[in-house]
């Protein structure tokens, strides 16, 4: 008794009561945080950790031509994917033999894929042909990890190029990656150029996610909640193009062997009708997996294959650039339509003479543009002045960008006074340096897509257009149409004025000794002008650019071939046979050998019945 | 009839525990059923039978018998630990396991109750006093002796329960507080100097405040403050001495969540799972950390996450009160228990099941140490479960027997 006495006094007995509630108290209170204050959180956790989502890519956007006809198709590419968490790595020579890849590039691309996700399947190759396909089908069972996925790749019916003005699709580098952000995760598609690029975001459609049911290993035992949390894939927007692909493939094909770019117009409203830069590449090596040879095959030919010749280069007008001197000259009421010149095949500046092709006599503003004569233009610059030449240039669309659908632009160059002082020097440069303006040479940079632009803004009397390529978008989830709205403006030129360069422009094409005769076309009236621009480091580049009908033009068109020699001989044909094609629909072979009876003489051009090639 | 049996039955230790059991084999049964484990469950009912038979029995033994039987059960459970060590198989890394033929078992766990038992019983001898320091150390071997052979399997855990059940009893039996504290502050001391030097520093000041404040005499106070910052120091030293890797096991077990794919895993997933499992739970069998197998052999040490993420807050807190209804019953039961073998013994058990419940439950919730100790009456293991219910029983007879001197 005594001993029971000593032992659990009634005050360690309240202290051990106080030790094992407060105990049982903090396990409590950690239960209430974990379960009711961070429910939320664990709760997604949980939902992470137990649901494999898998990817389902959207179907990318069509394209469509101006006249509804399919250009730009969509057909499925099979990719063969490993997910790294449940990769066996002792299968990855069997794999590598399948795909006939070497295992450290797979194992390189696993090793990127591991950044984001283990559990994230990566794309090991894609596009793979149905043989490889079927082979690595038959040996899934023996591939833990290995899968492959059904995406859409690009498909082009009658095998449209159009690759500068169309763009392709690659796979997202880091940099793209970086800067585009959740939408996206290595391995995706992602239009990089032309319009698949600044068409993104309509074109690419919104994946869709599927939820699978996983175990800790990964293995996959189905359909979360028999699929109804399933968010299908949305399909990406329908572009409508203003090009007309049949255009499209002659003009092409009349450009094969040439180096340079066409750009035909709807002088109505801006749309491009056709749009090439040779030499180019067909956009469907982009569709499928690129290899490496045939990227560094595109990127490093010395041809720049990849570079748009009808966007991205600033080349001098030539003679083309009369209308725009001429125009300036008659609006700011400088020259009236009887001022005439004489020319004597010369003019002396200073101490320096700029030369004519011909002797042309006394010639007015419509002679002037109709027989190309350099010395009436290296006067009329000088009268019309650097400050006038350049604001008319600038409302001409000249030394801007256009704000065409693509990306791939630059906005070339009209010199100003301040352009001169801040390369020569102020004060180190003289008039002189203007005169060669007159005919389009010297420090002045035009892209063919604004050469087309100035063309239909000369057909259709003064409205300056937003050139585009995409004239709608369908929206397939509302099936609505979106349509697109561009700018226009008016460059504000009199009517009188845009009445006597247009007549100019007539004259070249269908008066004796106009210098653009051989793009004329049977049936119709045209008009035009060519260039043949001084170039210092080869032949001359040639340049026509026109429009037809004369009256109600329907289309116009620059054409730019590099180092061709004389625009009128090289340039205007290619002009005349596009703009034939898409006013009557169709090429009438027959044309060229009846139109015999027009007789050009006085010329420097070739009959028009010899054009044949 | 009922308050008859109620005044020799013990209902409330009896009824705590079958419910526990069940809800146990319940959650067993859901970690299990669809992988090709649900064999485990079959064996838990087994072994639930057999403990709920071996529990009436230890229920209803005269309590002299158990009591003369303590040194016998004491000396068989220390000669198998000492076999095992010796010829045991090694499971999960330690040297615990032992079989003859198909039988086997974790002879430690039933050590825990005999050393109890046999502590208390060399307590309740008439001439022992815990006050006189022959009979103290005397009592301390009993505990140190198979407490060594644990630790050398290894099995830190159990070690630890050994601990956990001797401060009570010590303190239960009466030992001065100096003494309590001159044991516990080195122990202190020496996690403080596997955490930094700054907190061994403040453990060590704070120790040596609590040694002056409970002194009894000024070369006693000396002795303990200088073996507890002796231990602190070595400790210190040893862990500048290892190799990384053995520092970094250090600091990953008493923080996991350090390391998340490593032994923290575990410790996320678990959290993850109880979280998850909100206010009234996922349902029974609908857990999905559960059910995906997100913690491996979930139905050991990790049984309380199940009934977490399944039956929620409503289930979790029902459980914990059940536990703690449990450690305070077994302390009233030492407290109402005139004799002292009882008393002592009771405290003993309550302080071994709540070492568990606490460091189990807490290790599930992230607030513990991940040590390999099951949770009583719940996860699966025979040894266990037939172990802590010979425990219960021997509270029921203690119950039983409170008035007998």
């Amino acid at each position: 008794m005594m001993n029971v006495e000593e032992i659990g006094t009634s005050s360690r007995k309240r202290v051990l009561t106080i030790i094992i509630i407060s105990a049982f108290v903090f396990l409590l209170l950690r239960l209430f945080q974990l379960q009711l204050l961070y429910h939320t959180e664990f709760g997604k956790k949980s939902d992470e950790n137990s649901v494999r989502t898998i990817v389902k890519e959207p179907v990318r956007g069509y394209m469509f031509d101006r006249n509804g006809k399919l250009v730009v198709d969509v057909g499925p590419a099979y990719s063969i994917t490993v997910t790294p968490a449940s990769f066996n790595t002792s299968t990855l020579s069997f794999l590598s033999s399948l795909l006939q890849m070497e295992p450290s590039v797979i194992q390189e691309r696993l090793d990127r894929g591991i950044i984001y996700s283990r559990f994230s399947p990566v794309r090991v190759k894609r596009d793979v042909d149905f043989k490889t396909l079927a082979a690595v089908e038959e040996n899934l069972y023996r591939l833990p990890g290995v899968t492959y996925e059904i995406e859409s790749k690009r498909i082009y019916p009658y095998n449209v190029r159009a690759p500068h003005l169309l763009g392709y699709c690659k796979e997202i580098t880091d940099a793209q990656l970086a800067k585009v952000g959740s939408a996206y995760q290595q391995g995706d598609i992602i239009g990089s150029s032309g319009l698949e690029a600044s068409y993104e975001t309509f074109l690419r459609g919104e994946k869709g996610f599927e939820f699978i049911s996983v175990n800790s290993k990964g293995q996959l035992l189905g359909p979360l909640e028999g699929g109804r949390r399933d968010i299908p894939s949305k399909e990406g927007f329908d572009l409508n193009l203003s090009v007309d692909f049949g255009l499209q493939m002659l003009a092409e094909s009349l450009m094969t062997n040439y180096r340079g770019a066409l750009v035909a117009i709807d002088p109505n409203d801006g749309g491009v009708l056709a749009f090439v830069s040779k030499p180019d590449f067909d956009p469907s090596v982009f569709s499928g997996v690129m290899s490496v040879e045939v990227w560094n095959k595109l990127n490093t030919n010395p041809d720049k294959l990849l570079f748009n010749r009808a966007t991205m280069t600033r080349y001098p007008p030539g003679s083309t650039f009369k209308m725009l001197i001429a125009a300036a000259a008659l609006e700011e009421g400088i020259i009236d339509e009887h001022y005439r010149i004489t020319c004597s095949g010369a003019f002396r500046f200073g101490n320096k003479v700029f030369k004519d092709m011909h002797v042309h006599g006394s010639v007015n503003v419509v002679e002037a543009i109709q027989r190309s004569c350099d010395v009436f233009f290296y006067q009329l610059v000088l009268k019309v002045g650097l400050d006038k030449l350049y604001e008319y240039g600038n409302k001409f669309g000249f030394g801007q960008l256009t704000s065409f659908d693509i990306g791939e632009e630059t906005a070339g160059l009209i010199p100003s006074a301040e352009y001169y002082n801040r390369v020569y020097g102020k004060g180190k440069w003289t008039q002189g340096y203007i005169v060669s303006l007159g005919i389009g040479q010297g420090e002045v940079g035009v892209s063919p897509l604004q050469m087309a632009r100035y063309a239909a803004l000369l057909a259709n009397g003064g409205t300056l257009l937003q050139p585009h390529a995409v004239n709608s978008i369908r929206n397939k989830r509302t099936n609505s149409l979106d349509i697109i709205d561009h700018k226009e403006s008016s460059v504000g030129i009199d009517s009188s004025v845009m009445r006597l360069i247009r007549e100019g422009m007539r004259r070249v094409v269908e008066a004796p000794g106009g210098t653009g005769g051989m793009a004329r076309i049977q049936g119709i009236v045209s008009a035009g002008k060519t260039g043949t621009a001084q170039n210092p480091h080869g032949a001359d580049h040639a340049w026509y650019i026109g429009f037809a009908p004369f009256d109600h033009p329907k289309i116009a068109i620059a054409v730019l071939l590099e180092n061709a020699g004389m625009g009128g001989v090289k340039a205007a044909p290619i002009a005349g046979k596009v703009m034939q094609r898409y006013i009557f629909g169709e090429l009438p072979l027959k044309a060229n050998s009846d139109s015999s009876g027009v007789s050009l003489n006085g010329t420097t051009e070739h009959s028009f019945n010899t054009r044949e090639q | 009839m009922f308050s008859y049996l109620k005044e020799y039955f013990d209902f409330r230790a009896c009824l705590i525990c079958l419910a526990l059991v069940i809800i146990g084999l319940m959650s067993i049964y859901s970690a299990t059923f669809d992988i090709n484990n649900a064999a485990n469950f079959y064996k838990q009912v087994l072994w639930a039978g057999i403990g709920l038979i071996v529990m009436l029995v230890t229920a209803f033994i005269p309590l002299r018998t158990i009591q003369r039987l303590s040194f016998a059960f004491y000396f068989t459970t220390f000669a198998i630990l000492i076999i095992v060590l010796v010829i045991g198989s090694t499971v999960k890394g330690s040297k615990s396991w032992f079989g003859i033929g198909g039988i086997g078992g974790q002879p430690s766990e039933f050590a825990k109750v005999a050393t109890v038992l046999a502590f208390a019983s060399f307590l309740s001898k008439t001439d022992v006093s815990i006050s006189q320091i022959k009979h103290l150390v005397i009592a301390l071997c009993i505990f140190a002796a198979p407490m060594f052979l644990i630790l050398a399997e290894p099995d830190l855990g159990t070690t630890i329960v050994f601990f956990a059940a001797l401060l009570p009893l010590l303190y239960w039996a009466g030992v001065s507080n100096f003494i309590l504290i001159a044991i516990l502050v080195p122990i202190l001391v020496a996690l403080g100097a596997l955490l930094g030097t700054a907190q061994f520093l403040i453990v060590s000041i704070l120790g040596g405040v609590l040694l002056y404040y409970f002194r009894e005499n000024r070369f006693a106070f000396a002795v303990a403050l200088g073996i507890a910052l002796a231990v602190g120091l070595s400790v210190q030293i040893m862990y500048e001495h290892m190799h990384v890797y053995q520092q970094k096991r250090i600091t990953t077990f008493l923080n996991p969540e350090a390391d998340q794919l490593g032994a923290g895993y575990n410790v996320v997933q678990s959290k993850i799972a109880i979280g998850s499992g909100g206010f009234i739970g996922k349902g029974f069998l609908k857990g999905t950390q559960t059910q995906l197998n997100y913690i491996p052999e979930q139905w050991t040490d990790f049984i309380f996450c199940v009934l977490g993420e399944e039956f929620g807050f409503l289930g979790a807190s029902i459980v914990l009160s059940l536990f703690a209804a449990l450690s305070l019953h077994g302390l009233k039961v030492a407290n109402i228990s005139k004799n002292k073998f009882g008393s002592l013994s009771a405290i003993g058990i309550t302080g071994i099941l709540t070492t568990h419940i606490i460091i189990n439950i807490g290790m599930a919730m992230g607030l513990m140490p991940v040590i390999g100790l099951p949770l009583p009456f719940m996860s699966y293991g025979g040894s266990a479960l037939i172990a802590n219910m010979i425990m219960v029983g021997l509270l029921m007879n203690f119950y039983a027997n409170r008035k007998e001197y």
